[in-house]
């Protein structure tokens, strides 16, 4: 009978509350997600069973060994990181330059960002297929080519896409991304660019020194946060290579879908360790990029730690005006 | 030596006429307070000074040199703004030396230099937190750091004590007080609050709906106010009705109702008023012949005036209420159906309590006549106190 | 993944300025320079640019190279995605159904931890925002093989249940840390001030918790959906071709080679998405869509 006033009281507690409510969210991502790694961590060393049968051949190296000795591997992992590097690069600096453009609008900016996004909740599937039928060598571009007399036959139109240099797969992850990257560089310049850039001319700085000082600064950690969503994104969508790559070298993502559904079942387990593989390589970049990006910003949470300093802010009246002006909120990154 | 002209401006928004020939000149060295309800221009007018906003017509001069088509960054005149702006990414010494950074100061020049406008403005230690790490008051500092350090021709601040609590106000204000005097520098500040123009400012530019209404030193608002308006937005409890009529031939007659700005005068003095508590002689005033306001601030009024004195008119009311201010009492007197505010400093008559007859002597030097424009008192938007967050 | 990444928010409105003067308020009416006007045009001719191969040729008859209009239009294509016995209908049926499922599985997940994380501040907050968001950055199919034995055993492959299961993985972390930005920014101290005008917590949160926070929950529960709506390489691995959703049905019509079929069931994929997000947009006219915080 005692267990109920009990159980009240740390429900009131305040650190109970906090992790119930997180609780629903963190084990869904920990089972299916976490699960989901492990699993594929266990099938790729023979710990687990790589297919629904029982054949775990125990504790066992040879996916991976296997793998390193596969010339497709090499070629696989550099053709991936081509794509994202490139493709992230690309949104980034299109993305913030349009943004930029688009800023300086001053009738029609409302519809200008409206037809900026018009695209982002396109599936990735549509974005293929419309880049094929845009830059395929019977595509729109090429029968423009070949109207205007510049080409005779398909073939003389450059290879865009199945193309070693996947040049297809980053037009259609930039043309996905660069309405991403502006329309985050954009809700940051809206939340507060013009009033620093009004500070900064009377404080005697040309047009291009408040490109460099203030908007590009400004603009730093929240489009940094989105370039590293963008590169994660185009290292692993799989549907886009499968679409508009080559078959050889293929990327990493369709890699480890071909050896998964390979009929050679022994092909299994290096499905599991390319899964692993793509894990560790996505999140130690990713890591990596997020840890120079805080240095590149020196956001320095010590600072916010120690806010509430004794010299007494000015209390509420002396905050609130203030607070369309906090810095970026780039927690979400990691 | 005029540092700042302002030439029959005008600046529309769209449809919205901000500010309706504006002509202005601000002395060097001198502190001018733009004064005014919110959205009567005053902002604006600053940004036409700082060249952040382009005036529609008419021209701004900074010294000698017209700068009406000179962008903000080549004007020399740097802005405080309200909101601080600082810049998040910056350490606030690195706001500091912003501006000089944008004219080539050398690194470590620029930051010696920050760091002593920082020591300046109470911040010395502070150098290297970022603007979210620091207090609102802080925040305002730097950014007032920021702008010293330019030395710059000419100040501009935008509201800069209004969203302070009221003791970080007064240290504020005092600071912007001192640092002026240290350097001279030609300041203009835009509040809408009448007591921080008072004690900040030489001068004062009272805009109402875009336009200079009155421009003058301070004390000239409280004394010499040109109209009801006016007179209201600095506080005038006592607007009596009276009918004025220039009795001498040294009136000059109604240079109230002209445009533009007007100084304290003695001009058009002489004027003979008949109130519903007496006729009154020699009363000076900003009007000519007809339908008056006569003001009189209640601290000037004298309860039981000896009966030797001669500069005074002298009536007899009843105390209808009254009130204990703290550093004195403030009583309302019912004097032939006219309410007069009174302020003393001595209890008896707030001790004796409502009904009480009471003498009192209205001396004709602080007696002002300005123009009545409607039967009844229009209420004003009053100065109230800076609001406290959105 | 899915058909997005991030916040794309409809609106990038500023926060409304506060007080002083109109100066402060209005932007000055300057006139943006025609270059900046020809760039934008152009910009956005590039994004909607390929989609016109597509609306070419699924309005046509035997678009062959080098027609760059089509010599013959035909409604044959179209006549077949919009068929009523064809598949198209049924897989439509198939993704409205399981996105609508991730949404609301989503909502409820994420309403709680979004609020935890939007309003507290905790011993471990920000490895748990980090835990969130690593399956967006892990690639889907990684998680697709990691599970897709495990739902063979529990009989989860190839079928709905299964597909929805695994949606939630990358559409999660966007309704989360989506709400946990709108509640970030919503002004709840006004639930403390209707519980002291006398609001008991029903009334507190129909009155003011639901029209402080349930636009901008709207659009993290639209993000999921579409998530959910663009999602092939988790479909494709867990549903086992036994539930075809629209991406589904699209990459493999792909590759059956009817262009115009395939551009015609790509405009059909597409057109409820783009419209999804220019009614919510609309509907919610920008209140809420400031929820920036969440995915920066």
């Amino acid at each position: 009978m005692t267990a109920i006033p009990a159980l009240r009281s740390r429900l009131r507690d305040e650190r109970v509350r906090t992790w119930l409510s997180l609780a629903p969210a963190l084990t869904v991502v920990a089972v299916l997600f976490g699960g989901a790694v492990v699993l594929a961590g266990l099938r790729s060393i023979g710990l687990l069973s790589p297919v629904a049968g029982d054949l775990a051949t125990g504790p066992s190296l040879e996916a991976y060994r296997s793998l390193a000795g596969d010339p497709e591997l090499q070629r696989a992992a550099l053709l991936t990181l081509h794509v994202a590097a490139t493709s992230t690069v690309l949104s980034v600096v299109l993305g913030v330059a349009a943004a930029l453009t688009v800023h300086r609008l001053v009738r029609g900016r409302r519809l200008a960002i409206t037809l900026l996004q018009l695209n982002l909740p396109i599936p990735h599937v549509i974005g293929a297929v419309a880049i094929l039928a845009l830059l395929g060598q019977s595509g729109l571009f090429a029968r423009v080519g070949a109207r205007t007399g510049l080409l005779d036959a398909p073939a003389d139109f450059p290879a865009l896409v199945f193309d070693p240099w996947a040049i297809g797969i980053i037009a259609q992850y930039v043309w996905k991304e660069v309405p991403f990257i502006a329309i985050v560089a954009l809700a940051i310049l809206a939340a507060r660019g013009d009033r620093l850039d009004d500070a900064a001319r009377t404080l005697g700085a040309t047009g291009w020194q408040r490109l460099r000082h203030v908007t590009l600064p400004l603009l730093l950690p929240g489009v940094l946060s989105a370039a590293i969503i963008v590169f994660a994104f185009s290292f692993g969508t799989f549907e886009v290579p499968l679409l508009l790559g080559s078959s050889f070298p293929a990327v990493l993502p369709v890699l480890a879908y071909r050896r998964y559904t390979d009929l050679d079942l022994a092909a299994r387990p290096e499905a599991m360790a390319l899964s692993v593989l793509m894990t560790v390589i996505v999140v130690a970049l990713v890591l990596l990029g997020a840890w120079l990006a805080r240095r590149a910003v020196r956001a320095d949470r010590a600072d916010r730690a120690g806010r509430g300093d004794p010299g007494g802010r000015g209390g509420r009246g002396a905050r609130t005006d203030q607070d369309g002006d906090r810095p970026d909120r780039t927690e979400v990154a990691p | 030596m005029t540092a700042i002209v302002l030439e029959g401006v005008t600046h529309d928004y769209g449809a919205t006429r901000a500010l309706d020939h504006v002509s202005l000149e601000v002395g060097s060295g001198t502190v001018t307070a733009l004064l005014g309800p919110s959205g009567c221009g005053k902002t604006t007018a600053l940004k036409v000074i700082a060249g952040l906003v382009s005036p529609t017509r008419g021209r701004v001069r900074l010294g000698d040199r017209d700068v009406t088509d000179v962008p903000a960054e080549r004007r020399d005149a740097v802005m405080v703004f309200q909101d601080h702006r600082l810049f998040p990414y910056l350490t606030a010494v690195d706001n500091v030396a912003f501006g000089l950074r944008m004219r080539g100061v050398g690194a470590r020049q620029r930051r010696a230099r920050a760091a002593e406008a920082l020591e300046r403005v109470g911040l010395g230690g502070l150098g290297d937190r970022r603007p979210d790490a620091l207090s609102g008051g802080q925040q305002q500092r730097v950014a007032l750091a920021r702008a010293l350090v330019l030395e710059p021709r000419v100040l501009l601040l935008d509201e800069p004590l209004a969203s302070l609590d009221t003791h970080l106000r007064d240290d504020l204000r005092a600071l912007i007080l001192e640092i002026h005097r240290e350097h001279d520098l030609t300041t203009v500040v835009v509040t809408h609050d009448r007591e921080e123009a008072t004690v900040l400012a030489d001068e004062i530019a009272l805009l109402f709906d875009g336009r200079v209404h009155q421009h003058g030193a301070p004390r000239s608002f409280f004394e010499r106010p040109r109209s009801a308006r006016s007179a209201r937005f600095f506080g005038a409890v006592n607007l009596l009705p009276a009918t004025a009529s220039s009795t001498a031939a040294n009136s000059t007659g109604p240079d109230g109702a002209a445009a533009g700005s007007i100084g304290p005068s003695s001009a058009g003095s002489d004027l003979r008023l008949d109130t519903p508590f007496g006729a009154i002689d020699g009363v000076p005033g900003a009007v000519g012949s007809g339908a008056a306001w006569v003001t009189i601030r209640p601290e000037r009024v004298v309860v039981d005036p000896a009966a030797d004195r001669v500069d005074v008119h002298r009536v007899e009311g009843r105390v209808v209420a009254a009130s204990f201010l703290g550093d004195r009492t403030r009583a309302v007197v019912d004097v032939d159906g006219t309410e007069v505010t009174v302020d003393v400093h001595d209890d008896a008559l707030i001790d004796a309590g409502p009904g009480r007859s009471v003498r009192l002597g209205l001396p004709i030097n602080a007696l002002w006549t300005i123009p009545r424009e409607s039967s009844a008192p229009q209420p004003e938007a009053r100065p109230a106190d800076p609001p406290r967050g959105p | 993944m899915s058909a997005l990444q991030g916040t794309p928010l409809p609106d990038a409105s500023p926060p409304a300025v506060s007080r002083v003067d109109r100066a402060t308020a209005a932007a000055p009416p300057r006139r943006a320079p025609r270059g900046t006007v020809v760039a934008t045009t152009l910009l956005i001719a590039l994004l909607l640019v390929p989609f016109t191969p597509l609306v070419l040729a699924s309005v046509s008859q035997g678009y062959f190279f080098p027609q760059v209009i089509p010599e013959t239009f035909s409604a044959r294509a179209w006549r077949l995605v919009l068929d009523p016995a064809g598949g198209a209908w049924t897989a439509l049926g198939a993704t409205v159904r399981i996105a609508l499922t991730v949404t609301a599985l989503s909502l409820v997940i994420a309403i709680p931890a979004g609020r935890t994380l939007g309003t507290r501040t905790f011993r471990g907050k920000r490895a748990v925002e980090l835990v969130l968001l690593a399956p967006v950055l892990v690639p889907t199919i990684a998680v697709a093989i990691g599970i897709h034995v495990v739902f063979i055993r529990l009989g989860l492959a190839g079928g709905t249940l299964g597909v929805v299961l695994v949606h939630l993985v990358p559409a999660l972390p966007y309704v989360v840390l989506l709400s946990a930005g709108v509640f970030a920014n919503a002004a709840l101290g006004l639930e403390e001030q209707a519980r002291s005008l006398g609001a008991s917590p029903w009334r507190r949160f129909v009155h003011v918790t639901v029209p402080l926070v349930g636009p901008g929950l709207a659009v993290a529960g639209l993000f999921g959906f579409l998530v959910s709506w663009g999602q092939y390489a988790l479909t494709l691995v867990i549903g086992g071709g036994q539930v075809v959703t629209l991406p589904i049905l699209l990459f493999s019509t792909a590759s059956g080679g009817d262009v115009a079929v395939t551009a015609a069931t790509a405009l059909f994929h597409g057109a409820p998405a783009v419209l999804l997000l220019v009614v919510t947009s609309r509907v919610l006219g920008g209140s809420g869509l400031t929820t920036f915080g969440g995915v920066r």
